[in-house]
């Protein structure tokens, strides 16, 4: 008696177990997602707790005074208001070109298509000697923003630029004309058209873009690094303030930052990502 | 008249789309835009529809001068092949748009988007979203979504150009009922003329930008106004040097008629209920088409001679002199 309900009741729950994690694995793709997860692991994973480790290690009194820290408070603050504040200018300039990429037509917009890759491919050092050429101390052009706060700002917006149009683009590509020309048959203004069809459509893309854009802005380091002169409390960045840490030796110190960073980009991502969902379903 | 073109003229670069067009389309019919791909009628449907603008010309739309009007102003209803789908919204919300863009008060809306979904027999697909329906699904919510804004002409530009066969009679059947129930100033472009005899009040055939001939259904088979004409609505095949269908040729299998031309079977290719028989004779091939009971009584083989003549009443035209 007591066995049979064993025997039966065992396959039973594992049945009803499997059927609440819904899977369609089979030995090959559980092979794949293995050595996905593997690869994900040790390129992403592991360093990421590593640098929290290192950080915790310190504890948490050292912790909180390097990040409390004004100077390195200051480098934080300079870092992630100006990545914000680049990252929106792109959210509208790179969906701006974009649409000129696609939807017009005019002499030289082959050349653009190409000039536009160029702030992707250029290695940073490279990105910083060309900045630093044009708006430092002897520019040509009479631009001098050396050693200003507006120099992170514009290292920045230089190279995140390709972010958005980048992502944006190919979109805007594969939207069909027909999607539009119904709306407006349908009493549609242009502007309508734009907010309630096109903007759903492109709003995952620059949510994309715009992450990628501000992920980079907070990590940069080649191309600000001529240009802005690193003064303390004035042109220094996160990035610039971890190398001082490691150089003294302080690496935990310097990972304590990294996390604060890592927590910010975090933050970023996953708001994006709500405020995208939130476009995409309206209309 | 509800839709007036008047010396309507088109140019892509080059490429003529239309040349001096003149149409009249009648009130509350419903009218078939005909001809082979690329020949301007897609072109002349978004010139009505303000889509496209002519070069030269003018539009008239239910006594309402059109031709600077832009498409937001016309009231027309336009159906694409590709359904044109608002991707991210549900069927209804679909269906809502062009309401919601009047600014009609929700409960009204809420109650047309129903009506209209009951329509195209669509109620139980209403929160679903676009790519989660079948291609004759999504062409009807297009269409519901274009009625929604009582539309004073609805223009569908090959609307069952993207389906497949048997959906596409489904729903060629039941345009033709919705039409009959809704009375509204319909025209659509198709390249079918099947599609075209069997729907349509009127056809207007339109070829190489120009109107060849604008008539019922009938008059268009019957009495082809040109070579192009006859050739487009139906199958033609020459007998005895005047050209006519393949259905209105009568076969004997015993010399009699003193004005039949014999022949010999070549070729029985049978098709559904229908047979196509090859017939040598001493001008070329003739095409002939019976029926499989017709082949049957006559018994016929290849190889075996017959005589061919046209039938009483067929409709007959000289072929023309070449070059």
């Amino acid at each position: 008696m007591t066995t049979t309900t064993v025997a039966s009741g065992r396959p039973a729950g594992k049945r009803s177990r499997r059927s609440t994690t819904p899977t369609n694995l089979t030995k090959a793709s559980g092979l794949g997602l293995g050595v996905a997860m593997l690869w994900f692991s040790l390129l992403v994973l592991i360093p990421l707790c590593a640098v929290v480790i290192t950080a915790a290690e310190g504890g948490w009194s050292n912790f909180w005074t390097t990040i409390t820290n004004e100077q390195t408070f200051s480098a934080i603050r300079l870092t992630v208001t100006t990545a914000a504040l680049v990252t929106l200018i792109n959210v509208f300039m790179g969906t701006l070109i974009a649409w000129v990429l696609v939807r017009d037509r005019f002499p030289g917009k082959a050349a653009l298509e190409v000039l536009i890759d160029i702030p992707f491919a250029l290695p940073t050092i490279v990105a910083g000697l060309v900045l630093l050429s044009l708006y430092g101390t002897d520019s040509p052009l009479g631009i001098d923003v050396a050693n200003q706060r507006s120099s992170v700002f514009l290292a920045f917006l230089f190279v995140t630029l390709p972010f958005v149009v980048r992502m944006v683009q190919p979109v805007l590509e594969e939207l069909e004309k027909d999607v539009e020309d119904a709306a407006a048959s349908l009493g549609a203004s242009k502007f309508t058209t734009f907010r309630r069809i096109i903007l759903p459509s492109l709003a995952p893309a620059i949510a994309a873009g715009a992450a990628l854009s501000f992920a980079r802005g907070v990590s940069e380091y080649g191309s600000l690094v001529l240009l802005s002169g690193n003064l303390p409390f004035q042109t220094e960045v996160v990035s610039v303030r971890i190398l001082g840490s490691v150089e003294n030796n302080n690496l935990a110190g310097a990972a304590s930052v990294a996390t604060v960073l890592l927590v910010i980009s975090l933050a970023v991502i996953v708001t994006l990502d709500i405020i995208q969902r939130k476009v995409a379903s309206r209309g | 008249m509800s839709i007036e073109v008047k010396g309507v003229s088109k140019r892509f670069g080059d490429f003529v789309a239309l040349d001096d067009v003149n149409v009249s389309i009648p009130s509350g019919q419903l009218t078939a835009l005909l001809g082979p791909s690329g020949g301007g009628k897609s072109t002349l449907l978004r010139i009505i529809a303000g889509l496209e603008s002519a070069d030269a010309g003018s539009i008239v739309i239910e006594g309402v001068e059109s031709t600077n009007l832009p498409a937001q102003k016309r009231n027309v209803g336009f159906v694409f092949q590709h359904y044109a789908a608002f991707k991210h919204m549900s069927v209804a919300k679909n269906v809502a748009f062009g309401l919601e863009i009047r600014k009609r008060p929700k409960a009204d809306v809420a109650r047309r988007v129903e009506e209209l979904l009951e329509l195209v027999h669509l109620s139980q697909f209403a929160h679903r979203l676009p790519a989660q329906l079948s291609g004759g699904q999504r062409q009807r919510m297009a269409l519901a979504r274009a009625l929604a804004v009582e539309p004073t002409v609805l223009l569908l530009d090959e609307p069952f150009g993207a389906l497949d066969a048997k959906v596409r009679k489904e729903l060629r059947d039941w345009l033709r009922r919705l039409h009959d129930e809704v009375h509204v100033t319909t025209v659509f472009v198709t390249h079918d003329q099947e599609e075209a005899l069997e729907v349509s009040d009127e056809i207007v055939v339109i070829n190489e930008g120009r109107v060849e001939q604008i008539g019922t259904p009938d008059q268009l088979y019957d009495e082809p106004a040109n070579e192009f004409v006859m050739g487009f609505l139906g199958e033609v095949t020459v007998l005895d040097n005047v050209r006519l269908r393949p259905h209105d040729i009568e076969v004997m299998v015993a010399p009699g008629d003193p004005l039949s031309t014999p022949g010999t079977v070549k070729r029985l290719l049978r098709v559904g209920f229908e047979v196509r028989i090859t017939v040598a004779t001493a001008q070329g091939d003739v095409t002939v088409l019976l029926t499989r009971t017709n082949v049957r009584q006559l018994g016929l083989e290849v190889g075996q001679q017959v005589w061919l003549a046209p039938a009483a009443g067929a409709h007959t035209a000289p072929v023309p002199v070449a070059g």
